[in-house]
């Protein structure tokens, strides 16, 4: 079992190699077929990882430099259910994004299926680094992949400015987490997380930690597109291909979340208050909902419209953490899940979308797709699960955080509404309009960007929907299903989440080999007052959705006008200027700081 | 935002990182010191490896994840550059130069004819000794393959073109990744743990000493050498072969 643990990052990275040596002699049946079938047998090794470990962690010692008195010179790998589960998530995530691109992007050739490949190789190494450098370098792997495959449909200037822009600020955020580490390694002369933990111990904190954690966590919270570190999200999410939207929105971003969170409890919670910490993450989290929200209700792009959705749902799982008790965690975990299948969903049917027409502009496809094919019903059915409607994973994922979140801030409760309110009903608006051409088509200003004609993903136009997409998508979608309807899976993340903040636990079994017992976690499930949450959202959404596509008296709307030029405002801030957004990274930073400081 | 609002909003950001990195750097320990945790346990594990050189005994033997890591960073450089510079539907071939119109001074080409045998002996060298000398695959591969395209510095492209077929490079990069894997899963296999040093270690200083080290680093060489060439060429090919808009 032990061996599974370095073999879940290996084996898509030697698959990789053989694709690239042998990719003249390779037939793209082959090369598909194989790539899928790595992406499934990595999921199945890290669901059984998750599994074994239990509430405990497997711990690996690369080259076999196990600590001697609690130090090593080496390498920890450590698997927990919570890295193990992001793993998994990673997996499944990638096969599906694979089954989906069965016929994708032939003029690109093998060297897409070796960077997804390599994607999912550095965010499973990622997940189950146990040393802050690894941690590092596999984070580097994924960025320099990430922004390859951002910039992958080269015949479009955009794809290269979203490519580019997402290079730059990412860069700039590993850089300050570079710092960090450094000024850690200085300080302590230990790069393990185990280890680092163990040095620090409860310190008192001073400056300099503080400043450390603060650059540690930048480069992470640009990755989880934190505000104000997020503008470069929905430019990269505009225009890299649809498969690669869903591992963006589905596991990478929270990967950023879970580097976080992770460091935070294994290296610095015993030195750094929670309160303080708390607080902080809090802040940020609340902005980043609310920005994302109303971002999202006012699109007409449709995948950035998924996009600044997933900044806002990243911003209620921020709020989750923050909680810092295993509660909020465990919800997060749920949230995490159920929103990955559901988003990535709504990703492919987009996909669907601008393959057959050429076209993501709700304007332009307003009433052109009818609702005879699955796809305008599986659109409908995810925006009101991403709303958090019984029994889908968001709303299970919500109820279970929203109830950790108001335990402490009771208005939390409502903030969590609200935001999937918005969400979920600026999907079912577009949805409406598109395959039911309910409404008018919205008339926009000029700057908007509205994704009207976009090159197809295909070769050529597609007829039909391909089965391979309707799988794939099905698939994510029964997902998201699965994970609020299974009782199983909700108890799984209160043991990963338990496990996952057990400081002294993990630094013990690490640097000691000595397992402390779990507490015992108790169950939660779905709770009457979280149906009827789920459910009142859900009202919402539609409401919200059916209030855009009606024609409101004049009198109705003279209130709203003041609004309107805040609305333009907060659009013309994400004006794709790369200078923009290094500028908002750094005041982002300051903040943080000044944040935990105070 | 107008350029007012920017510099504002970056002064401001800028300001308060600034104050950080003072923050940082003041609570560092001071230049010199004795305390060196980790160099002190390194040397002690790369004699007990009997590696001579430390920073090997770190790259290969100690941290060799980070290596295999940062080896698939550039894997992905070089592949994700091949898919961002391959030529696409609006650019078209150029027509081939006339061989006269770039002359080349006499004097760099005999300097080129010179160095690139020397360039490449000394690449495989520094590959070769780096578990003994300074030096290492990563080092050596950048100079092997800097060492070719003195062909192309001395006017000749045509002949860089004929020593690097592109895809035996490719070929040479994969199977460099895929080998630096391999002692690490016959690790794993020997009932140990992942790129754990499983080859007798030799004697101190001598060639064939280190155990693993020489053979990972030999894997690093091969791949990076190999790298290299294919992302110089992508950029070589872009600039010179393919002009814009069709």
């Amino acid at each position: 079992m032990r061996a599974l643990v370095p073999l879940s990052f290996v084996l898509p990275v030697l698959v990789g190699c053989v694709v690239l040596a042998f990719r003249r002699w390779l037939p793209r049946m082959v090369t598909d077929l194989l790539c899928v079938a790595t992406a499934a047998t990595v999921a199945g090794c890290t669901g059984l990882l998750a599994h074994a470990a239990g509430g405990g962690r497997i711990v690996e010692w690369m080259g076999g430099f196990t600590p001697h008195r609690g130090y090593s010179v080496g390498i920890v790998l450590v698997v927990d259910p919570l890295g193990a589960g992001a793993a998994c998530l990673a997996a499944v995530l990638t096969g599906c994004a694979l089954l989906y691109g069965w016929r994708y992007l032939s003029d690109a050739g093998e060297h897409y299926h070796v960077l997804m490949l390599l994607f999912l190789a550095a965010m499973v190494a990622f997940a189950s680094a146990g040393d802050l450098f690894t941690l590092f370098v596999f984070f580097e792997l994924m960025g320099a992949v990430a922004y390859a495959l951002t910039g992958m449909r080269i015949e479009e200037p955009e794809s290269v400015q979203g490519g580019l822009t997402f290079g730059v600020v990412n860069s700039l955020g590993a850089y300050l987490t570079l710092m960090g580490i450094g000024v850690l390694y200085a300080r302590y002369g230990q790069l393990g997380l185990a280890q680092l933990g163990a040095a620090i111990g409860a310190a008192k904190p001073d400056p300099a930690l503080v400043a450390a954690f603060c650059l540690v966590c930048c480069g992470f919270l640009v990755k989880a597109a934190v505000v104000p570190m997020h503008f470069w999200l929905a430019d990269a999410h505009a225009v890299a291909p649809t498969p690669v939207c869903v591992l963006f929105s589905g596991v990478m971003v929270e990967l950023g979340l879970y580097a976080v969170t992770r460091i935070y409890w294994v290296v610095f919670a015993t030195a750094l208050p929670v309160a303080t910490i708390g607080r902080t993450l809090l802040v940020f989290g609340v902005l980043t909902a609310l920005l994302g929200a109303v971002m999202c209700v006012s699109q007409r792009h449709l995948k950035r419209l998924l996009a600044y959705s997933t900044v806002a749902h990243l911003g209620l799982f921020l709020v989750g953490v923050s909680t810092l008790n295993a509660d909020g965690l465990a919800g997060t975990a749920v949230y995490v899940l159920g929103h990955s299948g559901v988003k990535a969903a709504l990703f492919l049917l987009a996909g669907i979308l601008l393959n057959r027409y050429r076209s993501v502009d709700e304007a332009y496809l307003h009433g052109r797709a009818g609702l005879r094919s699955p796809v305008g019903w599986l659109y409908l059915l995810a925006g009101l699960a991403l709303a958090g409607v019984p029994p889908f994973g968001p709303g299970l994922g919500k109820a279970l955080t929203e109830e950790a979140a108001g335990a402490g801030h009771p208005w939390l409760v409502w903030l969590f509404v609200a935001v999937s309110a918005l969400t979920g009903g600026a999907v079912l608006r577009t949805g409406l309009r598109i395959f039911a051409g309910l409404g008018e088509p919205p008339g926009g200003g000029d700057e908007e960007t509205t994704g009207r004609s976009e090159e197809s993903e295909t070769t050529g136009p597609v007829r039909g929907t391909p089965v391979t997409m309707l799988v794939a998508t099905c698939l994510l979608l029964g997902g998201g299903l699965l994970v609020g309807a299974l009782p199983g899976l909700a108890r799984a993340c209160g043991r990963a989440a338990a496990a996952a903040i057990d400081t002294l636990g993990y630094r013990d079994e690490v640097l000691h080999g000595t397992l402390r017992p779990l507490a015992e976690v108790p169950d939660s499930y779905w709770s009457a007052s979280g149906v009827l949450l789920g459910l009142l959202s859900a009202a919402l959404a539609v409401g919200v959705a059916l209030l855009a596509l009606a024609r409101l008296p004049e009198r109705l709307r003279r209130p709203l006008r003041p609004l309107e030029p805040v609305l333009v405002g907060l659009h013309r801030l994400h004006s794709g200027h790369v200078g923009d957004y290094v500028a908002w990274l750094f005041l982002g930073t300051a903040a943080l700081a000044a944040l935990v400081a105070w | 935002m107008n350029r007012r609002l920017r510099y504002l909003v970056f002064g401001l950001g800028a300001a308060g990182l600034a104050v950080l990195f003072a923050l940082a750097l003041a609570g560092l320990p001071g230049f010199g010191g004795d305390s060196h945790p980790y160099r002190d346990r390194a040397v002690h594990a790369a004699l007990a490896h009997r590696t001579a050189n430390v920073v090997s005994s770190i790259n290969f033997d100690q941290r060799a994840l980070d290596t295999f890591g940062e080896e698939l960073i550039l894997l992905g450089s070089v592949v994700g550059a091949a898919a961002l510079l391959r030529p696409s539907r609006r650019e078209s071939e150029r027509p081939a130069p006339d061989p006269e119109a770039r002359a080349v001074p006499d004097s760099v080409v005999l300097l080129c004819t010179v160095m690139l045998p020397v360039t490449v002996l000394v690449g495989l060298d520094v590959i070769a000794h780096g578990h003994l000398t300074p030096g290492g695959g990563f080092q050596g591969g950048v100079v092997l393959a800097t060492g070719l395209h003195l062909l192309f510095l001395g006017g000749r492209y045509p002949a860089l073109q004929r020593i690097r077929p592109l895809a035996g490079y490719q070929f040479a990069e994969s199977i460099g990744v895929a080998t630096f894997a391999t002692p690490g899963l016959a690790g794993l296999a020997a009932g140990g743990a992942f790129l754990a040093n499983v080859l007798p270690y030799g004697q101190f200083a001598s060639l064939a000493s280190a155990g693993t080290v020489p053979v990972l680093s030999l894997a690093v060489g091969v791949a990076v050498g190999g790298g290299v060439v294919v992302l110089l060429a992508q950029f070589l090919e872009q600039a010179l072969r393919y002009s814009g808009e069709r």
